[in-house]
């Protein structure tokens, strides 16, 4: 027979009830600044997305008109398709990056250590805005520091943000750049969580560097590993500064990302639904992907 | 890039320069002036435009506030690309500014229901005094959305004489057509260095989408939809001559391949980089503000044409005009700013027309008049070309939406970058119109417009 929750209550030790008393007062605050802000507007968006909405008219209900313009709009998956590209140009590159840089910090004397962690973390302060104009300036068709480089091997001047063959990798190098520091503090932090005695013992058998890494130090941080992937895919199809500043989506939409689509068209169109609507399979498509993800890649307890 | 963002978009020292001309450094924030105490407040959002025309609006401000004491202007400068979601959120939320400024067409602001209608806020001597161009681009159904400030054409050509002379070429003599662009791009090339271009024109999408309006209808003698904006019309052989026209520029090497700046910016014809440009008529005022060694040797005259006729839709002509939104807390206050600056005395007016180098054309005869007999006007020969010579040949500003001058922005593009022939380059903007169409349904809108 099942034991009734109030008889449970009842049998709760009281320093265990405080506890539960104070984690709930302790999230309340949390949790009601998500209930506004998140959760109330989500709801509102799928109610919203099923009309034609404007701000100062009375708004038209279409049913599942918005979802079946967005659905039908090749433009919309080529954005989508565009950012599973520029995942696959950043996340991979990051993540190798971090890895080199992480074992590199780890194996080096602490000084060294300081002084690569601090340069490495850098770019991760640096507002998206800025780090965008600084690379538009780099990229300069005419004058930039990029093509005086070029020229001096004998080049001629490239468009790196005006080719349609190079705007989206010109994009991804800043967008990389800005997060090597979150992902290489956080390799190392799970680094130096690995037992030494695991490493002892490969240096007993004469492992060498790459050995060590791919048998003991790259399955210790799956889990880290997995959970790097998915935020990283998440926030690289999901980039938005960079191109906005750098390409406004051009040249002939090689850089139009997503979230960039979406905002283009909230801000051309005469009524939202079409760019709310956008949003909401946008969601469904990259929540699919990243359960996707998280179930080839298992994350599971280690196990020392 | 469409013309108003580009307008806002002047980059990080425009932004920088945009925050602290705010009053209260952030947008929409009421400034803690004390003058403003029991006065009526008024919101007014404008945007980072050239130098000069962001000193006028400074002032005229200040001006009015010191004028009287029952309304007091609150003048917000909303920097960038942030112009468009800031305003579209205060929209969502109730809270847009009693008055902005707007450029392009109104139509859809107005059928949407945004903007406030005008003609009951102001004496009907004040409206009768605009101008048909300017009423042609702040009416919808004929019923005033917006008060002009000014006119001005979008597209003219802008050459520099001491290069044309380097070159061989007459500096009193700019190209008209598009084999004398030709021409002169060949005879310009050698004159100019590594990084260095004969011409400047548009070569990205957003550009091309607001700058090419009038040449569509100029090779094709049509829109890229049809009249009853029923269907498309973008696949006419005469719009592949216009890609052509800017995929000989590009393949040349006469044109750069990346844009040399914003769209709307003069910089690189300023320092030099550029022997040629394609610029609306408010260039001439940027040059003057911030190059001013280069004004003596720069010539203005009509954008070259397919056939070298000058004589009909040889550029859009529109731009600002100021708006009252459709729930504007304190319209009558509203417009008694915007009747005193705008539609009041016309030696208020004249400066912004003085300072910007008599290149945009004031929305009211009268203050025209007094613009015109200022000194400084028979210093500024190129006036008489952007007044006499391009602003009785242009057409108004598209009225259909903007994903229509987009789509056939990314023609242009495509095809001038070889992405795709002209042709199918056509065939997608075609497809894409046609979705807009149906997506929209501008067939109706258009109806109802007409109504």
């Amino acid at each position: 027979m099942a034991i009734s929750p109030p008889s449970t209550r009842r049998r709760m030790h009281p320093s265990r009830r405080q506890d539960t008393s104070m984690a709930y007062i302790m999230l309340a605050p949390v949790l009601v600044l998500l209930g506004i802000f998140v959760i109330w507007p989500a709801i509102q968006a799928v109610y919203l997305s099923f009309f034609d909405w404007s701000f100062y008219t009375e708004s038209e209900f279409v049913g599942w008109k918005n979802f079946h313009d967005v659905l039908v709009d090749n433009t919309f998956w080529e954005a989508v398709l565009r950012g599973l590209q520029f995942v696959l140009m950043t996340v991979p590159v990051s993540m190798v990056l971090s890895f080199l840089v992480a074992s590199l910090a780890t194996s080096v004397s602490r000084r060294v250590s300081t002084v690569l962690k601090v340069s490495i973390y850098i770019p991760s302060v640096i507002s998206g805005v800025i780090a965008s104009i600084t690379f538009v300036i780099i990229y300069d068709y005419s004058g930039g520091l990029l093509n005086a480089l070029v020229n001096v091997v004998g080049a001629p001047n490239q468009a790196w943000l005006g080719d349609p063959r190079w705007a989206l990798a010109a994009v991804a190098v800043p967008a990389v750049w800005l997060g090597l520091g979150i992902s290489t503090l956080i390799m190392i932090a799970a680094m130096l969580d690995i037992p030494d005695s695991l490493y002892e013992a490969a240096q007993l058998e004469g492992a060498n560097w790459w050995q060590t890494a791919r048998f003991i130090t790259i399955p210790q941080m799956k889990n880290v590993l997995l959970f790097l992937l998915v935020t990283g895919f998440v926030g690289s199809i999901q980039q938005f500064e960079l191109p906005l500043v750098m390409t406004g989506g051009g040249p002939n939409g090689a850089t139009e990302l997503p979230n960039l689509f979406i905002f283009n068209h909230f801000r051309g169109d005469a009524y939202v639904g079409y760019s709310i609507a956008a949003a909401l399979l946008l969601f469904v498509v990259l929540g699919t992907i990243s359960s996707i993800i998280f179930r080839i890649v298992n994350s599971e307890k280690l196990v020392d | 890039m469409k013309r108003r963002t580009l307008l806002c978009a002047a980059g990080a020292s425009a932004t920088a320069a945009g925050l602290a001309a705010c009053g209260s450094g952030t947008p929409g924030q009421q400034a803690d002036d004390p003058a403003a105490k029991g006065r009526t407040q008024v919101e007014f959002w404008g945007n980072v435009f050239t130098t000069p025309e962001n000193a006028w609006y400074e002032k005229i401000v200040k001006d009015f506030n010191a004028a009287q004491d029952d309304v007091y202007i609150n003048y917000q400068v909303v920097p960038g690309d942030a112009w468009d979601q800031k305003l579209k959120a205060a929209q969502a939320a109730g809270t847009a500014p009693d008055l902005y400024i707007q450029p392009g067409r109104l139509d859809t602001a107005a059928r949407t229901g945004l903007l406030m209608p005008l003609d009951d806020l102001f004496a009907a001597d004040v409206l009768a005094g605009i101008t048909d161009a300017a009423k042609e681009v702040s009416q919808y159904q004929g019923q005033f959305y917006a008060f002009p400030l000014l006119v001005e054409p979008q597209m003219t050509l802008y050459w520099n004489k001491d290069l044309f002379e380097q070159a061989g070429l007459d500096p009193e003599t700019p190209p008209t057509s598009w084999d004398e662009m030709y021409d002169a791009c060949e005879a310009l090339a050698p004159v100019m260095g590594n990084g260095e271009f004969p011409l400047n024109t548009a070569v990205d999408s957003g550009t091309f989408g607001w700058t090419t309006v009038a040449a569509q209808l100029h090779v094709a003698g049509h829109l890229p939809i049809s009249e009853d904006w029923s269907t498309a019309d973008a696949e006419d052989a005469k719009y592949e001559e216009l890609i052509g026209f800017y995929k000989t520029l590009q393949g040349e090497g006469w044109i750069p391949r990346q844009p040399l700046g914003e769209g709307n910016s003069a910089q690189a014809f300023g320092e030099k980089k550029v022997a040629m440009q394609s610029q609306g008529s408010w260039a001439m005022s940027e040059l003057a503000a911030d190059y001013p060694d280069v004004v003596s040797a720069t010539g203005v005259a009509p954008w070259v044409q397919s056939d070298g006729d000058l004589t009909h839709s040889i550029s859009t002509i529109g731009n600002m005009k100021w708006v009252v939104d459709a729930k504007a807390k304190e319209p009558e206050a509203t417009a008694s700013f915007i009747e005193w600056a705008l539609g009041g005395d016309p030696e208020v007016l004249k400066p912004f027309f003085v300072d910007t180098q008599f290149t945009k054309a004031p929305a009211r005869d009268e203050v025209t008049e007094v613009v015109n007999a200022d000194p400084a006007a028979e210093d500024a020969p190129w006036s008489d070309v952007v007044f006499e010579d391009i602003v009785p040949h242009c057409i108004p500003e598209a009225q259909y939406p903007w994903d229509i001058n987009l789509a056939m922005g990314d023609a242009l593009q495509a095809g001038m970058l070889g992405e795709a022939s002209p042709a199918e380059a056509l065939g997608t903007a075609q497809k894409e119109i046609q979705k807009v169409i149906d997506r929209e349904g501008l067939a109706e809108i258009r109806a109802e417009m007409d109504a």
